[in-house]
């Protein structure tokens, strides 16, 4: 079957933050040099040629775009200044919008403003929610869970969670139709699926990968530090936030402390190295800043301040800053995790891991094929 | 005949001879044959210590012939040619023995190439023994200039030599000057206008009073050589005129390939796929069009049509890449909407500022798609009713693996560019060679680029081969300089081994006559025999092989140094000559 060829595609891509895709010529260094390509499993230049030619069928069936880590060895070695990690890039951002069907996603990566007045908006809505039902308690102590009672909030937080969770779980499967079912190419046998999932649970916990590419093992251990903290968050907030959001001051030893420590460390060294890096623009990785990078950054640094002033206030005994700093901090939050989770950058976080087990599968599952025919021919 | 006192040299070409050949047993088992009075080896005989052990040799041992055993003489004869003539002996009683190519290059077996290079030098030695002095021959050159082509090459040295003072008669067989660049828009990579570049340059041939133009016109026959030809044309307006030159230089150009020879094309079956010349004369009018008048939504450029394919030419056609490239800026200005499909085998950058041509054009959103021009043609066929275009490309595509389909509403076919079908004629007119696509060939590819094996004819242009306007006029100056040196000398050296008949033994057969390919031997019908003339002789030989009585004596080539060449090799150790009687 021939496929038609779609001229009118780059211009799509340009908008995800594509540049240069027409300076490649297909030398090929970018894959030779790439430390995470494997035989069977070839990029970028592969999907640069795809991208050239408009083949999205091709490019939405493609999980390598998820197995690159953005380390730029492949545009520091290309002899066109193509840009080849960057490309990568894009081509994320395009495949997270093409798997998410309710088109959130296209609209925010496309558009620079309609994703901050998206943010402005659920962040004045947040503020409004406090200021119509919250009531500051008569207190001069801190009475936090007067202020904005933990029940009611957790169950807020369950509420997102099955909004956003459905979400992500219909554009994960939807990405499992483009990547597996509709490459009629390769059939994919039952046992193969438990054969080849520890290692996307493996790379999912320790995103190994990244040190085979990465010269400078701080990005990883930035990168894992980050995703750790997000991790223990996530199951403070959602499961245990009785236990996290307590009127009682524990000593500093007490764990709900020490979580509450690890997750700020995390997530003000990883923002403070990102927007530093991005400001530099010496890596490859942070070169080019697409708006969807700054917003995720910038929101998960204010996050992590607000955060802390809370607690330097709650610890003090000063409720009126307490309170304050509690709202702008879900102000901060709510869009954070609406915007991003399922729609946006944060997503890859499902998308990645689930990548590289789609990859391996049917990687196996092609050598097998060839194994068959080879067998097959010699009979 | 004096004796022989012969100087053996043999070469060690730095390590290139000597790590194949044993040079010193060479040169100790050579010394040992009659009439050798001296053998050396030394290592770079070619270079001036080389010479001057030569030129020495010569004065102090009183030697009087020379066996150089080294490269080819192609390479260096002249070199050795000169040194004798330096120490004051007749170039011709030297004799080179190839011991490069023919030996240390080819063989592997060091022992078996010392003995084959022995023989070698042994059947020089024995030949340069029946060496002759020869003298030199030089004749006049006529100052007058003939160019047939009114190309932009052959315009070019037209005027080059016409603006030094010196006559030309320009030869055009159109009713106009220019030849293909007369259809062409613009030119790569500068996208200069060319009836800019041209108009003046045709104007100025026009009023120019040293240049004699005669549209209209094909050359027949031209009798003659070097300095002093001539020929007989007859104007469009049915004059007869006589023509008398001293060089002539050939601009014929080429011209473009039947791409309905490729079916796969459609070509004048399908109403918009058009050759470049076509696209050319469109973009001449102004606008870029489909049959019916309406502007093409999706345009394809297909290249190496019939070029680089054996099955109909196998060369590259040179500059139909860069031509691609740019009808691919001119159709992105012209409509910045449509979608532009450059299809292609490989891109071929070859000159100064192509290739960031390239560079530039592939950022003006081309889609470049990439087959295999051996094997795996595109095919264009019609488009069915729900593609939204007019014909549909249907292609493997090598970079991505995959068979795709590409729209298409107007196919510009890069068409291959190839001789004239009488470019044979104009070859045997003035007695040059061509190569196997029928390109006329240049004396050497490398060192002498522009002459011919024929004295004073020159080929310029893309006669020669496919090329682009830079090229073209390079070679043009070229030749021009060549044409104006030789004028300025007044006098030009020719070949002297040429053919001699020997009038007593001369039956009047006329088989020679027959036979010479340079049409050099007329008949003497007072006196009955066959007579060489010197000039046109280019002592090929074949007369003196198909002569019945044997009347032809070829110099430098007689049956005895032949034949004595044929008995040195066959030696197989020092023995005493048995002197060839000769026929
Ligand atoms: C479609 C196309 C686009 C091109 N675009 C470019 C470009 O953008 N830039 C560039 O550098 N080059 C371009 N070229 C190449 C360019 O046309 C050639 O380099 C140039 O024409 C060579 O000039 P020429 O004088 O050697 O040959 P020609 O232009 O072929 O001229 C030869 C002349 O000799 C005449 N002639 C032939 N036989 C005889 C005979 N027997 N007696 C008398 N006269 C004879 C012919 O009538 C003709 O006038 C293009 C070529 C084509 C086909
Ligand atoms: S290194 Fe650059 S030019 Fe070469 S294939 Fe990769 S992107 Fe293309
Ligand atoms: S950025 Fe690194 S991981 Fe991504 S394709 Fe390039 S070399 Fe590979
Ligand atoms: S110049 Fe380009 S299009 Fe022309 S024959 Fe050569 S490779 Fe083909
Ligand atoms: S030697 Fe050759 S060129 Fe000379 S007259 Fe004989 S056949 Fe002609």
């Amino acid at each position: 079957m021939s496929i038609r060829v779609n001229p009118g595609f780059i211009k799509e891509l340009t908008k995800y933050g594509a540049r240069e895709w027409n300076a490649c010529f297909h030398c090929g260094n970018c894959t030779a040099v790439c430390s995470l390509t494997e035989r069977g499993i070839l990029f970028p230049r592969k999907e640069i040629r795809a991208i050239q030619m408009g083949l999205t069928e091709k490019l939405a069936s493609s999980p390598e775009p998820w197995l690159c880590y953005y380390c730029g060895d492949c545009s520091e070695n290309c002899p066109r200044d193509a840009n080849p990690g960057e490309i990568m890039m894009s081509l994320r951002r395009y495949l997270t919008s093409i798997y998410d069907w309710t088109g959130m996603a296209a609209r925010l990566y496309k558009s620079y403003a309609a994703h901050l007045w998206f943010m402005i908006f659920l962040f004045l809505a947040v503020i409004a929610a406090f200021v119509v039902f919250s009531r500051i308690p008569d207190s001069p102590e801190v009475k936090l869970n007067t202020f904005a009672p933990v029940h009611i909030i957790s169950l807020l937080d369950h509420i997102l969670l099955i909004f956003l969770g459905s979400f992500l779980i219909t554009n994960i499967i939807n990405m499992y139709v483009k990547i597996i079912i509709k490459d009629k190419t390769v059939k994919i046998p039952v046992w193969l699926y438990f054969k080849e999932a520890w290692n996307a649970i493996f790379q999912f916990a320790t995103q190994w990968n990244i040190t085979k590419c990465q010269r400078n093992n701080w990005y990883w251990f930035g990168h894992w530090f980050l995703f750790t903290g997000y991790i223990l968050m996530f199951v403070m907030v959602i499961f245990f936030l009785d236990w996290f959001q307590t009127e009682e001051i524990h000593p500093f030893y007490h764990p709900q402390r020490i979580l509450g420590y690890y997750v700020t460390a995390g997530f003000l060294f990883a923002t403070i190295y990102f927007m530093i890096g991005r400001y530099r623009k010496k890596k490859e990785i942070f070169k080019y800043s697409h708006h969807s990078d700054w917003i995720f950054v910038v929101l998960l640094f204010l996050l992590a301040f607000t955060g802390i002033f809370i607690h330097i206030f709650r610890v003090n005994g000063m409720a009126l800053p307490t309170y304050y700093a509690y709202v702008l901090h879900l102000a901060v939050e709510v869009p954070m995790v609406v915007t991003f989770v399922a729609f946006s950058k944060w997503s890859h976080l499902a998308y990645r891991p689930l990548a590289i087990y789609f990859a391996h599968l049917k990687k196996s599952a092609r050598a097998l094929q060839e194994k068959n025919k080879i067998e097959f021919v010699t009979q | 005949m004096e004796e022989s006192r012969i100087g053996i040299y043999v070469c060690w070409c730095g390590t290139n001879i000597a790590k194949m050949v044993d040079v010193e047993t060479v040169a100790k088992e050579i010394e040992k044959m009659e009439n050798v009075v001296i053998a050396r080896d030394y290592k770079y005989m070619c270079s001036d210590p080389g010479q001057d052990l030569i030129i020495n040799d010569i004065k102090e041992h009183n030697l009087n012939r020379i066996v150089v055993a080294a490269c080819s003489p192609r390479i260096h004869e002249l070199t050795f040619k000169n040194a004798l003539k330096n120490a004051g002996l007749n170039p011709y009683l030297f004799e080179m023995a190839n011991i490069r190519e023919q030996v240390s290059w080819v063989h592997t077996d060091r022992e078996e190439a010392t003995k084959k290079a022995m023989d070698l030098v042994r059947a020089a030695v024995v030949r340069v023994n029946f060496h002759e002095p020869l003298d030199k021959l030089s004749v006049d050159v006529d100052p007058a200039t003939l160019i047939i082509g009114g190309g932009i090459a052959g315009m070019s040295a037209t005027l080059m030599i016409a603006n030094a003072g010196k006559k030309v008669f320009l030869i055009e067989k159109n009713k106009e000057l220019g030849g293909n660049l007369v259809n062409i828009d613009l030119t790569f990579p500068h996208m200069d206008s060319v009836q800019q570049l041209l108009q003046p340059k045709i104007q100025k041939i026009k009023d120019h009073p040293n240049i004699e133009l005669f549209l209209e016109t094909e050359i027949k026959e031209i009798v003659g050589y070097v300095g002093n030809f001539e020929t007989k044309i007859t104007t469009y307006e049915g004059k007869e005129k006589e023509l008398k030159f001293g060089n002539i230089i050939v601009a014929t150009g080429l011209k473009l390939f039947d791409p309905s020879k490729i079916a796969n094309y459609g070509y004048a079956k399908l109403p918009n796929v058009v050759t470049s010349l076509e696209f050319e004369k469109m973009l001449l009018s102004g606008i870029i069009h489909k049959e019916n008048g309406n502007e093409p939504k999706n345009v394809a450029i297909i290249h190496c049509v019939g070029s680089r394919n054996e099955e109909y030419h196998g060369y590259c056609s040179r500059t139909c890449c860069m031509t691609a490239l740019k009808y691919a800026n001119q159709v992105r200005s012209a409509l910045p909407d449509s979608n532009i499909f450059d299809i292609y085998a490989d891109m071929r950058a070859f000159g100064k500022g192509y290739e960031e041509f390239y560079t530039a054009t592939s950022k003006r959103d081309i889609m470049f798609l990439m087959f295999d021009q051996k094997n795996d043609l595109p095919i264009i066929r019609k488009a069915g009713a729900k593609d939204k275009c007019d014909m549909i490309i249907e292609m493997n595509e090598k970079l991505s693996g995959e068979s795709i389909e590409v729209p298409a509403d107007l196919v510009i076919l890069m068409t291959a560019m190839e001789a004239y079908d009488n470019a044979k004629d104009i070859a045997h007119t003035v007695g040059i060679s061509m190569c196997g696509n029928d390109f006329y060939i240049e004396k050497h590819p490398k060192l002498d680029p522009v002459a011919t094996t024929t004295d004073g004819v020159y080929i310029v242009g893309s006669c020669q081969g496919p090329k682009d306007i830079t090229d073209s006029i390079s070679q043009a100056w070229a030749a021009s300089a060549r044409i104006l040196a030789a004028i300025s000398t007044g006098r030009v050296d020719v070949e002297v081994t040429t053919a001699k008949v020997n009038e007593d033994v001369c039956c009047g057969c006329q088989t020679c006559i027959m036979v010479c390919p340079y049409s050099a031997i007329s008949f003497d019908k007072e006196k009955n025999v066959s007579i060489v003339n010197e000039i046109l002789c280019k002592g090929c030989g074949t007369c003196g092989s198909a002569c019945p009585t044997g009347a032809i004596r070829c110099r430098h080539f007689t049956d005895k140094q032949i034949l004595s060449q044929i008995e040195g090799l066959m030696m197989t150790s020092v023995q005493k000559l048995e002197i060839i009687e000769e026929a």
